[in-house]
């Protein structure tokens, strides 16, 4: 038994011999997680979860599900996979019922489950309307009706609150929360929307130009990072400045004009202002560097 | 055949449903039938003479497979299955196919299946389509008896699956073609390209090896007054053998397609 849904080792990518887009790639998705999958455009986020789902070819590393390798059990993994990769994948011909019931007939789950399944997106009130009349927002809806039809284990999810309103994108955070904690649904999601994936997941990965810079836990992913929440000084002589903070003990360094201390708490700085003042030095500005997930990511994918 | 495939039909048939390719199945079965009847209709004149006479129905037959066998039958196959990959590229639905718990031979052949017994459907529309040709116009306009000669079902039904054989290898070509590429108008391009070829090779001795002339010689058979070289190999065996072949190739393009959605 393993305790990942999703394990990667060394898995690399490249479309040509000068393009290689995934470089050594080691996933692990515990059972039970909201994992987010965080990265700028072009970082090799959905070119990963389509090695995952086996729409492309794996050139190189291993790949393994609930602790069976992919290739040699894809259709038993498959069974237990709901996926939504990029925009959705819908019949446009064909109602949100018949564009279910067509993959009911695959996966020969109950009837009952098609209007399970629009219910739990909003959709069921849709009737003969075609797929393709629906707005962006209620395609994505259907599209994460059929990845959740057959109740599947582990959800992979490329951006799905793209096109969504914000209402529409709290619903389906809510629907997501809810899939883990009342059926226990792994969720594997890709999403560049950080204050989203802030607040519904509870492991991170970071990936950046093709290659894993950050796995853990989210709370782990901002205090591991507790530096990029270091106090900035902006003041009319910065070198004197970092002189009389070293004269108290406390280590500064000079960037781009201005002089960057490590964490301090709240009557410290007030303390750092008084020293300053004191010795005739004028204080322009106070500021702590944001210590939220953007910041935290930015300051990860920049390094 | 195992359950994975069947279910795979299932849901493949399902999808077919409306689509633009089953339209051209129906609406290419009834064209020329719709056309005899209505010159029929306006030329009620002749019915009597047509009607009593013996071979009526073979008349009927050849007539209406003039344009069927040599343009539409050839050019609807080639539509049809091109229409029927398409579902998966304008939907860009090819990437939930190859995420469902199937395998991509179930997936490629219960695709193949469907063409073929859409082909089928097409072929027992196009008869209902030739005998209404036959008596509606009688039934219509009162100015005739009803056929007296008998219908020839065992010639008809034997012509037909001929014809089936004959059409093979453009459904497996097409069907290769259009799994390989995004644009509808590769697939439909090169089989005009190819229907094109088949008709200019009808006078050359070895036109036979063309994949798409099949339908063509099966109807000039028949001895219409032609210039084309008949050919005197058995060329419901070329068509069934290019047809394994095109299967063949196709099948192991598209499970080994580097990119699948």
């Amino acid at each position: 038994m393993t305790d990942c849904s999703v394990e990667t080792s060394e898995l690399s990518y490249s479309f040509s011999d000068q393009e290689i887009v995934i470089h050594g790639i080691g996933l692990r998705v515990p059972a039970g997680s909201i994992y987010g999958f965080l990265g700028p455009n072009g970082a090799g986020k959905t070119t990963t979860l389509r090695l995952l789902l086996g729409l492309l070819r794996k050139q190189r590393g291993t790949i393994s599900f609930f602790g069976l390798p992919f290739r040699e059990h894809r259709i038993d993994i498959l069974r237990r996979v709901g996926s939504l990769i990029e925009t959705p994948s819908l019949y446009s011909h064909l109602s949100a019922s018949e564009n279910l019931e067509l993959l009911r007939l695959i996966h020969q789950c109950p009837r009952s489950r098609i209007l399970e399944a629009l219910k739990l997106v909003g959709l069921q009130d849709t009737g003969p309307k075609k797929a393709g009349q629906f707005s962006l927002g209620m395609k994505q809806r259907l599209s994460i009706a059929v990845a959740i039809l057959h109740e599947p284990s582990l959800l992979i999810l490329d951006e799905p609150t793209n096109g969504l309103d914000p209402n529409g994108m709290i619903e389906v955070r809510e629907l997501l929360k809810r899939l883990n904690s009342e059926r226990g649904m792994t969720i594997l999601v890709s999403s560049h929307l950080l204050a989203e994936i802030d607040k519904l997941v509870s492991h991170v990965g970071v990936i950046n130009k093709g290659r894993l810079v950050f796995q853990g836990t989210l709370d782990g992913f901002k205090q591991g990072r507790e530096l990029s929440r270091a106090v900035i000084l902006d003041t009319g002589d910065p070198a004197r400045t970092i002189l009389i903070l070293a004269e108290h003990g406390v280590h500064s360094r000079l960037e781009e004009g201005k002089v960057i201390m490590t964490p301090l708490a709240n009557d410290q700085i007030a303390l750092v202002n008084r020293w300053l003042v004191t010795a005739g030095i004028d204080v322009y500005g106070i500021s702590a560097v944001r210590g939220d997930l953007e910041s935290v990511f930015m300051e990860l994918i920049n390094t | 055949m195992t359950p994975s495939f069947v279910r795979s039909l299932q849901s493949e048939w399902m999808k077919k449903r409306g689509s633009l390719a089953s339209w051209i199945i129906v609406a290419g079965a009834f064209f020329t039938p719709a056309i005899v009847t209505i010159a029929r209709i306006l030329h009620a004149e002749r019915l009597q003479e047509l009607t009593a006479a013996d071979d009526f129905w073979m008349k009927l037959w050849t007539s209406s497979w003039e344009s069927m066998a040599i343009f539409l039958l050839p050019m609807g196959v080639i539509l049809a299955t091109s229409l029927i990959t398409q579902i998966e590229y304008k939907n860009n639905t090819w990437k939930q196919l190859h995420t469902l718990p199937l395998s991509l031979t179930a997936v490629f052949f219960s695709k193949l299946a469907v063409i073929l017994v859409m082909l089928v459907e097409f072929f027992a529309l196009f008869n209902l389509g030739i005998y209404l040709s036959g008596v509606l116009p009688v039934l219509v306009t009162g100015g005739a008896a009803y056929p007296k000669a008998a219908i020839p079902w065992t010639t008809f039904l034997r012509e037909d699956a001929l014809y089936f054989v004959d059409c093979l290898p453009i459904v497996a070509l097409q069907y290769l073609v259009s799994l390989r590429f995004k644009n509808f108008l590769v697939p439909v391009g090169a089989g005009f390209l190819l229907w094109i070829g088949a008709l200019g090779a009808l006078r050359w001795t070895y036109g036979y090896f063309i994949p798409y002339t099949y339908c063509i010689f099966n109807y000039l058979k028949t001895g219409v007054d032609t210039k084309a070289v008949i050919p005197a190999v058995n060329i419901h065996l070329f068509a069934a053998g290019y047809f394994a072949c095109f299967t063949l190739a196709g099948y192991i393009l598209y499970i080994t397609k580097r990119e699948k959605g």
